[in-house]
């Protein structure tokens, strides 16, 4: 006999030895807590899809609005919350759709495709956020060099820059900015990956050759 | 109403409870994850029963919910110390029967299968539950052609495990 054919007959023997559990654990077990991925993304997702706007409110306080007025800037400003506001809700939008078409009654693969296509908009969204993190500073830090007003000091001569401290200047900035927002996308990727490195292999593997 | 739908869906699961407890053995090694995925898929089935509508028979619905569970919703908790209570030895009872020779091929059958991945183990599964290749490309959402394709693979997979280890006991 076939070892595959005496392995299907052994399976169909061994009814009797499985675990009975009663009506009532079972019922116990309905109420329990779900440890599934999906929950864990669906709240890592929300904290990271929050977090651009905390950022937001946290740098945002009185004396910043205050500098930015002084400077002629609250319009330009104010044009850039209302469009990143837009964009944020726009993911969290975007997500929600998402995630509501998680579903475990779906086949293997298109639970796994929607899983994935969820965690895909918060990646995006993370992206976005530390693209448009780098080019807001970069475009701040321009403005700031190109039009600070001698007058705020005494001693303009102090705040001359060389072509040198120029150099030094511009190093250190996207020095600094490089490590930063590389340290965030890592600390992502340490996540995602976590999260869903077995979902993905096992995707891939169901999807191979496929046509 | 409410309370009519848990009792109808727990003595559901109450008789069919074998299906989840199979499942439960491919993809675990001791009693307490056994126990821990077990109750994911019933809490899974639970949340999925509301769109049950009793299209199909409940076990048939099952089988979809209960993978899906196993295969991608499950985080495997890390324990500690790793037990394997039910390996070779206690994962199946064994048939009078059989005789030795038979025993030993067996057992080396179920340590083969648990070496699978988790795909893998799920279309043995299914073949196993005499599912047909319609049913198995519809639970697990690739076409037939590919669902017969993996299956050979995976008995070629199957048995060269077995040789090959069984070559080196002898």
């Amino acid at each position: 006999m076939d070892e595959l054919d005496l392995l299907k007959k052994d399976w169909n023997k061994q009814q009797g030895n499985y675990p009975k559990l009663t009506f009532d654990q079972i019922y116990k077990m309905i109420w329990k807590r779900s440890h599934s991925i999906v929950k864990w993304i669906f709240y890592i997702s929300l904290i990271e899809l929050l977090a651009g706007t905390i950022i937001n409110i946290i740098f945002s306080g009185d004396e910043y609005w205050q500098d930015i007025e002084k400077n002629g800037l609250s319009e330009i400003i104010t044009g850039l919350y209302v469009v990143s506001y837009a964009i944020t809700f726009y993911f969290i939008y975007r997500f929600y759709r998402n995630y509501k078409r998680i579903s475990t009654t779906d086949d293997a693969s298109t639970l796994m495709k929607n899983i994935l296509k969820t965690r895909r908009t918060v990646k995006y969204y993370i992206a976005y956020v530390l693209i448009s993190t780098g080019v807001v500073v970069v475009g701040g830090l321009t403005y700031m060099i190109l039009n600070h007003s001698p007058t705020d000091v005494d001693d303009v001569s102090k705040y001359t820059f060389e072509t040198l401290d120029w150099l030094k200047f511009i190093g250190v900035t996207a020095f600094v900015l490089t490590v930063l927002l590389g340290l965030i996308w890592l600390f992502y990727r340490l996540l995602y990956g976590i999260l869903l490195r077995r979902l993905k292999k096992n995707y891939i593997e169901l999807k191979k050759l496929e046509v | 109403m409410e309370k009519e739908l848990e009792h109808q869906f727990v003595s559901n699961l109450e008789r069919d409870q074998n299906i989840v407890h199979k499942i439960c053995r491919i993809y675990t090694n001791d009693q307490a994850s056994h126990n821990d995925l077990f109750q994911e898929i019933t809490i899974q089935l639970w949340k999925a029963y509301p769109k049950f509508r009793g299209e199909a028979k409940f076990s048939t619905w099952m089988y979809r919910v209960a993978l899906n569970t196993a295969i991608t919703l499950y985080r495997k908790k890390k324990r500690g110390i790793q037990t394997q209570d039910y390996d070779s030895v206690h994962f199946r009872i064994k048939v009078d029967e059989y005789d030795d020779e038979t025993e030993q091929q067996l057992s080396l059958m179920y340590n083969a299968v648990k070496e699978l991945n988790d795909i893998d183990k799920a279309l043995v599964f299914l073949y196993l539950e005499d599912k047909n290749y319609k049913e198995i490309s519809e639970t697990m959402g690739i076409s037939e052609v590919n669902a017969r394709v993996k299956m050979n693979r995976v008995k070629t997979k199957l048995k060269k495990n077995i040789k090959s280890v069984s070559v080196w006991m002898n």
